[in-house]
């Protein structure tokens, strides 16, 4: 079992440093889309999820839900993980 | 000739009807086209004169359709910049290409007001740019190294010419509603202009994701989707059960249309994905409207006026793919080298490898370049090698795409390090300081030697198989 909050951590980590500019406030709840997250943004996400964890997240699971912050998107990552 | 007079044919004609709706906002023609006037009497108030060449710094959105065409009304030449150029990147753009300044949303140096959200920063090049007596509109930036060409010049009638023949193929008229997702910054010719000059409306889409696309659609009734396979396999895979009834042509752009995703989508909606073949240097070459299914890979039959040729052909037929028609670029722009220098007996080798069947289909097999496309945004090695050598731990590097079965490629570095002990992370760093995000590769590989040619001793680069 992997735990939400390992992911999430990382998720963090890479989205403050590698996607979002330094001027940006990230934390778990933020609103990612508000915060200026766009579809090359998507592409370094599903890239940075494939590199770590070895598997592309499905397209039917690349929702609105999943994307609403970074503790959903680490819910459903951790969810397919742990389903696999 | 000037492009704006495509927006004022339109404007005068359907003055009422919707040109640009960004989610609450909504401008007609005739609005679009006042406020095009309005900032062009601004920005020639502040200095920009013909034949000045400005960079454009712009998110999407009205703003930045209506800065293209006020820059268009002063003669002023337009510089895309795109927003995920780090200040670095946007330094060397403004220097290779004689920027006179640039338009951002927030002011930086030396700058003026043009509007609330629109800043002008002058710049002073060396040297004035000599546009070689032609009626420049626009140049795309093509980085690469020193010795590659850097910026497409392409004039006004080039641009309407190139317009015109690609309407042919999309057949796009008043009727039309677009609904548009991709960064106008690497797409705005025969796309943003052409709508336009169509009198269709266009929407503007602020996300991606399946659901808010497939609502987007549904509300605002669009007829014409023009996305990347990446889009597609979103709404293709989306399991709602909505449907887009009133989408009457979905074209694939920017990286090959993989087949199950275009398969799938035809499954799901029952419309036809269709992808062409469109290059800065030409326009829209081909487009495959005659029942893809079948022929998903495709780019389709010449489009317009255009003519493929195949020049040498190996005994199955493959060989560098050679092209001619309306709209070709007018120059490279550093170092200056206009179009005629280029063309072999009227003929323009596009530097990929492919085939024509039977029918007149051609079918794009390989690259001849090394250029990596990774989602449609073109990465050339290079670029990202000569940043990458910068760094003290690297000795030399190796940018290469791995292909990918939902991106196109992927950029991959391999490292050789000045000493045992370097520390790659700040490699990492030092990338993510001075390399668009895209840029940055997502593997980096330390190897104790390059692969290199046996003859020339230079870095071995496979060409890469589309």
């Amino acid at each position: 079992m992997i735990e939400t909050q390992e992911i999430e951590t990382k998720l963090l980590d890479f989205l403050k440093r590698e996607v979002f500019a330094p001027e940006v406030l990230v934390t778990s709840e933020t609103d990612l889309v508000a915060a200026g997250f766009d579809s090359m943004s998507l592409v370094r996400l599903l890239l940075f999820i494939e590199t770590d964890y070895g598997f592309w997240i499905p397209e039917s699971e690349i929702t609105g839900d999943a994307l609403r912050n970074i503790r959903a998107l680490a819910s459903t990552i951790a969810r397919l993980i742990n389903e696999r | 000739m000037n492009l704006t007079e495509l927006l004022d044919t339109t404007a005068a004609r359907w003055p009422k009807k919707v040109a640009l709706i960004e989610e609450s906002t909504v401008v007609s023609y005739a609005e679009l086209a006042q406020r095009t006037l309005a900032l062009a009497a601004k920005l020639q108030s502040l200095g920009i004169t013909r034949g000045g060449r400005i960079g454009l710094a712009f998110p999407n959105g009205v703003g930045y359709v209506a800065l293209t065409f006020a820059l268009w009304r002063v003669n002023a030449v337009v510089v895309p910049i795109p927003m995920e150029c780090t200040e670095a990147e946007i330094a060397e753009l403004a220097a290779a290409m004689q920027l006179e300044g640039t338009l951002r949303q927030k002011p930086r140096g030396v700058c003026m007001a043009v509007a609330g959200d629109c800043f002008l920063t002058q710049l002073a090049p060396p040297s004035p740019p000599d546009n070689h007596g032609l009626n420049l509109a626009f140049i795309r930036f093509t980085s690469g190294t020193t010795s590659a060409r850097k910026g497409v010049a392409l004039g006004h009638e080039t641009i309407r010419d190139r317009v015109l023949s690609a309407n042919q193929a999309f057949r796009i008229g008043s009727d039309d509603t677009v609904i548009w997702c991709l960064p106008m910054a690497h797409h705005f010719l025969i796309t943003i202009v052409l709508y336009l000059g169509a009198g269709a409306t266009i929407v503007l889409a602020r996300h991606v994701l399946a659901r808010p696309f497939l609502e987007a659609i549904n509300h605002w009734r669009g007829t014409v989707l023009y996305a990347a396979p990446f889009h597609f396999a979103m709404l293709a895979r989306d399991n709602s059960g909505a449907t887009v009834p009133s989408v009457r042509l979905a074209v694939s752009t920017t990286c090959a249309l993989p087949a199950e995703v275009a398969e799938e989508f035809y499954q799901h909606y029952k419309i036809p994905l269709v992808q062409g073949l469109g290059v800065i240097e030409f326009g829209l070459v081909s487009l495959n409207t005659d029942d893809p299914r079948g022929r998903w890979n495709s780019v389709g039959r010449p489009a317009g006026g255009f003519r493929i040729q195949i020049n040498d052909p190996d005994a199955d037929g493959c060989g560098e793919v050679a092209v001619t028609g309306p709209g070709i670029f007018d120059a490279y722009v550093a170092p200056w080298i206009p179009r005629e220098a280029l063309l072999c007996g009227g003929w323009f080798p596009t530097g990929d490898i492919g085939r024509l069947d039977a029918e007149g289909f051609l079918f794009l097999l390989a690259r001849k370049t090394a250029v990596i496309n990774l989602a449609g945004r073109k990465v050339f090695p290079e670029e990202i090698e000569a940043v990458i050598n910068r760094h003290p731990a690297v000795r030399e590097s190796r940018v290469y795409g791995k292909p990918h079965a939902h991106l196109g490629e992927v950029v991959e570095v391999e490292i050789v390090l000045a000493s045992p002990d370097a520390n790659l992370d700040s490699v990492r760093a030092f990338c993510r300081d001075h390399l668009a995000s895209y840029k940055i590769p997502t593997r980096f590989t330390v190897v104790s030697a390059l692969p290199r040619t046996a003859v020339t001793g230079k870095i071995r680069r496979a060409a890469v198989v589309a």
